[in-house]
């Protein structure tokens, strides 16, 4: 199979359908190959879904010659782990849930099988959307294509690997501290965290619900803008819903970046930035200025404490796997399980601080955004980590780039914009007001245009 | 010096307790330095400073057809 199919856009793949130098069947067929092969080295798949693939493929055919204009028509896809498949096992990567099939789906699966993509499996997950799996897990962690001894990021970490390695054109992930973006940036792809409450999570499993976002992941800013109309708007099944009207994210990709005003916060996401991340930060700003932007650095102050998204986090997943962990703790995976029970050491008080301080955030930040329209930072200090390190349990949770979005709950989205040394990719933050998206997406689709990081493709 | 803002392995064994989660001693340490990071930032902070923004309800008037 060339890498022609496996690394075409979702605009690409719709193209030739319509022309008919290629079907559908046609590229099921060659990424179920393709997948049988590298899926082995990779571990993104938890379940390859052929005969599913398939159907889908010969009902796209039928719809394309009925002359279905859906952009999504025909595009192979696969969801993380924690959406629910109606038929089709959902494990959240754990072993609480290693043999569940849902007789329910969740509503962004629908909207996209309703759409007419091709579903081609269930991809790992960091158990729970939390856990890495450490070795001996009831399912084994994905690989980085770029290097199989590091990690993808996580926790949507099969989406971002079999995205890098041309295993599907678009992929669900959801995003609680991070969980689209740090897949992204180490896997070299795109992902974008829509503003809380654009996507729906009703169907999704809950790892914190103040925090929790679900989003698209792809190679390119266009196709997350395709995957995202596709998945957008206001479900009634999710409390946090919204009711904003959903705008078209593909018109402002045509704008270009004249006239944009780009904030850069100087404080907080750059302490203990590697140098190589910095500079190609730097000269991504450069291009941005290139493109026609007006470039800033502005403050947010209170962000010194953003740290605090991780005792939200804690302290609402352990309220949402209490019983779990008090009746069946041994189906936890290690470090996990102590790591999930250190929410029940929080205190109601120190929670209650914890949303205050981001009360705070949010407040700064809007105001900052009342001058900029975006904000640019780098996706993450480094680039991937080895297994050796990110298996150590003294680790710990380092400072995060992406938990501000988390708290603050803006649309966000990370592409690439360098490589490190080593061969492993670099990332470009990029941070909009609520629910424009549209904006984000154009800023990314200019600099994307402008430059060709997105073109590498993994070794493997 | 110590860092006043840390959680000492005596108030980590108390939180235990009182929770009544079982938390083995082998990731005590783990669970502690999780703890201590996630704590910094609300253990650094002078509750009577903070500005008098709060979770709150929120209601918005739906607009306008």
């Amino acid at each position: 199979m060339s890498d022609e199919i496996a690394y075409a856009t979702i605009r690409e793949l719709g193209t030739r359908y319509r022309k008919r130098e290629l079907s559908p069947v046609e590229v099921t067929s060659a990424l179920l190959t393709r997948i049988e092969k590298l899926d082995p080295l990779l571990h993104a798949f938890v379940t390859v879904t052929a005969d599913r693939a398939l159907e889908d493929a010969r009902m796209a055919e039928a719809a394309l010659r009925r002359g279905d204009e859906n952009p999504l028509l025909g595009i192979p896809v696969a969801h993380k782990d924690i959406y629910l498949t109606r038929g089709i096992r959902t494990t959240g990567g754990s072993a609480l849930f290693a043999d569940w099939v849902p007789d329910e789906e969740s509503t962004v699966v629908r909207k996209w099988r309703e759409a007419g993509t091709l579903l081609l499996g269930k991809l790992i997950t960091h158990e729970f959307a939390f856990g890495i799996q450490f070795p001996g897990h009831k399912f084994p962690a994905a690989r980085n294509p770029w290097n199989l001894d590091h990690v993808p990021g996580g926790s949507s970490s099969g989406s971002g690997a079999a995205l890098a390695a041309g295993l599907i054109a678009g992929a669900t992930g959801s995003d609680t501290g991070g969980s689209i973006r740090g897949p992204a940036s180490f896997c070299g792809i795109v992902g974008i965290k829509p503003t809380y409450g654009r996507a729906s999570r009703a169907g999704v499993m809950t790892l914190s619900w103040t925090l929790d976002h679900t989003g698209p992941m792809a190679r390119t800013v266009e196709d997350c803008a395709f995957l995202l109309q596709g998945m957008a708007g206001h479900d009634p099944a999710d409390p946090a819903s919204s009711t904003v009207p959903v705008g078209d994210y593909l018109a402002p990709l045509r704008r270009g970046m004249s006239g944009v005003r780009i904030g850069v916060p100087r404080n907080y996401f750059f302490d203990g930035v590697e140098p190589e991340v910095q500079a190609a930060f730097e000269e991504a700003l450069g291009t941005l200025r290139k493109l026609g932007a007006e470039v800033r650095d502005v403050r947010i102050p209170s962000l010194h404490a953003a740290h605090s998204f991780l005792l939200i986090l804690l302290a609402e997943a352990y309220a949402y796997h209490e019983r779990d962990l008090r009746e069946r703790p041994q189906l936890y995976g290690e470090v996990l399980r102590e790591r999930l029970m250190s929410g029940a050491l929080i205190t109601a008080a120190e929670y209650t601080q914890a949303q205050r301080i981001r009360s705070e955030i949010c407040a700064e930040t809007a105001a900052v955004l009342q001058d900029v329209e975006v904000l640019a930072t780098p996706t993450t200090p480094r680039s991937a980590l080895p297994f050796t390190m990110a298996h150590d349990p003294e680790v710990g949770f380092v400072k995060s780039n992406m938990a501000p979005f988390n708290l603050t709950g803006l649309p966000t989205l990370a592409l690439p914009c360098g490589f490190s040394g080593a061969g492993l990719p670099l990332s470009l933050q990029l941070s909009g007001r609520p629910f424009e998206e549209g904006t984000v997406l154009r800023v990314g689709h200019a600099y994307e245009k402008a430059t060709a990081w997105h073109t590498r493709r993994p070794p493997v | 010096m110590a860092d006043t803002h840390e959680l000492t392995l005596d108030e980590l064994r108390d939180r235990i307790r009182a929770a009544g989660v079982p938390i083995p001693d082998n990731r005590l340490a783990m669970v502690r330095k999780l703890l201590t990071e996630a704590l910094a930032p609300v253990r650094a902070l002078d509750s009577r400073t903070i500005r008098t923004v709060e979770p709150a309800v929120k209601f918005v008037p739906k607009a306008e057809e």
